[in-house]
C-alpha cells in the first residue's frame, strides 16, 4: 500500500508530519538544495556544532505554523471582536485551502537563501534583489508551479509567496487582513514561527542554553485580537487584527523575547562571527563573477556553502587570486581584530558614535586595514494586545510586563582592524577618541 | 539624508504633534512620517507599503527601535486600555536642543503636518493616508477610482468615509504646495 503520510525525526519537534503531496515540495530541487546551506553562516567557525541547515529549520517552521494556525482558528479560541472582521474564519473551505497555503509557505519560506545564508548576501547581489525576491520567483518558478497546480485544491503562487515573504517585501501586493495575520505568523516580529524556531533550533544545536522558551505554552495561548486603541478617540473604532496573547502565555512571551535578545548579543551578533562574515563577503566579491551571485534561477541554484567552499580552499592556495587575502583569514583563523565597539557612554555623546570614528580612522589608516559592521537594532514588537484574565479585557503587553519595557536591542556596530596595525590604532583611539566623538553642535 | 538628521526630523515631529494634541502612538509617528514625505517633499527615504492602518514602514519601525535603543524616545503607558505613547527622553530633547538650527529649512513643513494631522485619531489618519498613498504611490488620479480603491485595500472603510478622505488629501496636497 502507497503511504500517504510521512513523519521525519526531529530533535525539536520530535516528529514533522507531512502528505505526499507535500512531500513533492520537499523533494523539489530548489528545497533539496537547502541541505546544503548551513543556518549560521560562519558561525560554525566560533561555535563548532553549528552545522545545522535552512533545511530542517524549513521543516520546522512549517510545523509550527500548522499548530499556530489550529490554536488561533479554533472555534473556542475566536474572540467577538474579530469574529466579524476576518470573514475567512467561518468558512471550512478557505480555512482548509488557507493551513495548505500556510504550509507551503512556512515550508518555502527560505528557499532563495544564499550560500552562507544571511553572512554573505550583503552587497553580494545586484541592485534590487535581496533572498526574499529569490524565494519569491523560486514560489512562481515553473517547476514550482507545477507542484502548487498539482494539489487538490490547486494552490495560488502568488498566496503562497506572500504570506512566504511578507508585507515588508513583497511591496506590490497589498494585503487583506486574513493575509496579514497569516504572513505574521511565518515572519511576524512578535510571534512569528521562523523566529521561534530558529532560537529553539539554534540554541540546541551549538549548546547554549539562551534561545530555550516554553514554545508549547506560548503557541496554546496566541490568539488573533484587535490592536489595542491608541488614545480615547479610538475605543471602539479601530479595525486592526494582530496576533497577541492569553494572560496566561504573558511569562512565555517575555522568555522568547529575552532569548531573542540574548541569542542575537551572545550568538548572532557576536564579533567574531561578524567578522568572519566580513571575509566572506570580501571573498566573494573577489570569486564571483562581476562581484555578484547569478539571479538567473539555474544558475543560482547550483551554488551552495559546498562550492563556495571548495574555492574558497582553492583560492587559499592561490597567492595571486585577488580573492586569496579574505579567504586565508578564514581557512587558517586569521581575522580582523575588534578595536572599537557601540557602548552606551559613547552613545550619550554622538548617538552615531561609531559611523563617526570609523570616518575619521579610514582617513587616518586607510579603508583597506579597516572594516565596518554596523546594523541597526530589529525592531522587537513588545507592544502586542493581550486579553487580562481578570476582566476579559485587551491590553497592550507594555501595560502589563515590566520586563517587556526593559529589555534592551542587542547592537552589531563594530570596527573591525588588520592584525598589523590593531595595536597602534587602538591606542591612537584612546588619545583621540573623546574629540573625535563630540558632537559639533550649535553651542 | 544622514541619520542625525533623520533623527532630529523625527524629535521635531513628535514634538510638533504632540503640541496639537496627539496621542502620538506609533502609528500616529508612522502616518506623519509618510505625509512628510509625501506632502512636502522631506527626503527621509523612508519606503512605506500597504499594511497595518494603511502606509506603514518596516525601515521607520526600526528607526524608532533604534531611538528608543539610543535612550532618544521611549514608550509611556498612560493608561493601560490605551497602546503607548512615544515621549522624548531628556537625551533626546538634549540632542533636540543642540541641533535646534540645523535642518530649521524643515520647520515650517513639520509644522504643517503636525497642525493638519495632530489633532487627529489613528482611524481617520488611516483614511487619510490611504488616500494619500492610491494618490501618490499608486498614481491614481481619478477621484472615483480613488474612492473604490481605498474599499477594496480596506473593506472597513466605507465608500463615503473614502469620498470625504480623498477631499481632505486633495485639500492638504494643494495647501501644502501654496
Amino acid at each position: 500500500m502507497t503511504k500517504n503520510f510521512h513523519e521525519f525525526r526531529d530533535p525539536i519537534h520530535t516528529f514533522v508530519k507531512m502528505d505526499s503531496t507535500e512531500k513533492k515540495v520537499l523533494e523539489s530541487y530548489p528545497f533539496q538544495r537547502l541541505r546544503y546551506i548551513r543556518q549560521l553562516s560562519t558561525t560554525y567557525l566560533l561555535y563548532p556544532s553549528a552545522n545545522h541547515t535552512r533545511f530542517e529549520h524549513s521543516l520546522g517552521v512549517m510545523e509550527l505554523a500548522s499548530r499556530v494556525f489550529d490554536t488561533i482558528t479554533h472555534s473556542d479560541n475566536l474572540h467577538n471582536d474579530i469574529r466579524d472582521l476576518i470573514p475567512e474564519i467561518h468558512d471550512i473551505d478557505a480555512l482548509r485551502y488557507w493551513r495548505r497555503v500556510l504550509r507551503m509557505a512556512a515550508l518555502c519560506h527560505d528557499i532563495g537563501h544564499l550560500p552562507f545564508s544571511h553572512g554573505a548576501e550583503a552587497e553580494l547581489l545586484p541592485k534590487g534583489w535581496d533572498h526574499e525576491r529569490i524565494t519569491k520567483e523560486l514560489i512562481l518558478s515553473p517547476e514550482m508551479r507545477k507542484i502548487w497546480s498539482s494539489i487538490k485544491p490547486p494552490l495560488t503562487p502568488e498566496d503562497i509567496a506572500k504570506l512566504a515573504i511578507g508585507p515588508k517585501k513583497m511591496i506590490d501586493h497589498p494585503f487583506t487582513d486574513w493575509e496579514a495575520i497569516l504572513s505574521e505568523i511565518i515572519v511576524g516580529n512578535s510571534f512569528g514561527v521562523d523566529r521561534m524556531d530558529y532560537l529553539l533550533r539554534d540554541s540546541h544545536h551549538i549548546g547554549v542554553a539562551y534561545g530555550r522558551f516554553d514554545h508549547y505554552r506560548l503557541v496554546d495561548t496566541l490568539r488573533i485580537l484587535p490592536v489595542p486603541p491608541e488614545g480615547p478617540q479610538e475605543i471602539g473604532q479601530s479595525k486592526e487584527t494582530t496576533l497577541g496573547i492569553e494572560q496566561g502565555g504573558l511569562q512565555s512571551a517575555e522568555s522568547l523575547l529575552l532569548a531573542r535578545y540574548f541569542m542575537f548579543s551572545q550568538v548572532y551578533y557576536h564579533r567574531v562571527r561578524r567578522i568572519y562574515d566580513i571575509h566572506l563577503r570580501d571573498f566573494l566579491k573577489d570569486w564571483l563573477p562581476g562581484g555578484f551571485f547569478p539571479t538567473h534561477l539555474s544558475d543560482f541554484l547550483e551554488l551552495s556553502d559546498n562550492q563556495v567552499l571548495a574555492a574558497m580552499y582553492n583560492t587559499c592556495q592561490n597567492v595571486s587570486h585577488p580573492g586569496h587575502d579574505a579567504a586565508r583569514r578564514i581557512i587558517e583563523r586569521s581575522h580582523y581584530k575588534r578595536i572599537y565597539e557601540f557602548n552606551p557612554d559613547d552613545i550619550r555623546i554622538n548617538p552615531d558614535s561609531v559611523g563617526v570614528v570609523y570616518t575619521v580612522l579610514k582617513d587616518k589608516f586607510g579603508e583597506d586595514l579597516l572594516r565596518f559592521d554596523h546594523e541597526k537594532p530589529k525592531a522587537s514588537e513588545n507592544n502586542f494586545p493581550v486579553i487580562r484574565s481578570d476582566n476579559g479585557r485587551i491590553v497592550s503587553a507594555l501595560s502589563l510586563s515590566e520586563t517587556l519595557n526593559h529589555i534592551p536591542s542587542a547592537r552589531a556596530e563594530f570596527i573591525f582592524a588588520h592584525p598589523e596595525i590593531s595595536t597602534t590604532v587602538t591606542q591612537w583611539l584612546e588619545k583621540n577618541k573623546k574629540s573625535v566623538i563630540e558632537l559639533k553642535g550649535e553651542e | 539624508m544622514e541619520r542625525i538628521n533623520n533623527i532630529l526630523v523625527i524629535l521635531k515631529l513628535i514634538e510638533s504633534l504632540k503640541r496639537h494634541g496627539s496621542w502620538c502612538g506609533e502609528t500616529h509617528v508612522q502616518k506623519a512620517i509618510f505625509s512628510l514625505q509625501e506632502l512636502k517633499g522631506i527626503p527621509l527615504e523612508f519606503q512605506f507599503v500597504l499594511y497595518k492602518h494603511g502606509p506603514f514602514s518596516f525601515d521607520l519601525r526600526d528607526e524608532l527601535t533604534a531611538m528608543r535603543a539610543d535612550g532618544l524616545i521611549s514608550f509611556k503607558i498612560v493608561n493601560e486600555s490605551y497602546g503607548p505613547q512615544l515621549v522624548i527622553s531628556d537625551r533626546g530633547e538634549e540632542i533636540k536642543r543642540k541641533f535646534s538650527r540645523i535642518l530649521n529649512k524643515y520647520d515650517n513643513s513639520i509644522e504643517f503636518i503636525g497642525k493638519n494631522l495632530g489633532d487627529k485619531g489613528v482611524v481617520e489618519l488611516e483614511r487619510i493616508a490611504t488616500a494619500l498613498y492610491v494618490t501618490r504611490e499608486m498614481r491614481i488620479t481619478d477621484k472615483d477610482s480613488r474612492i473604490e480603491k481605498i474599499v477594496a485595500l480596506k473593506p472597513h472603510i466605507q465608500s463615503i468615509q473614502a469620498k470625504n478622505a480623498v477631499e481632505e488629501i486633495d485639500a492638504l496636497i494643494r495647501e501644502a504646495n501654496t
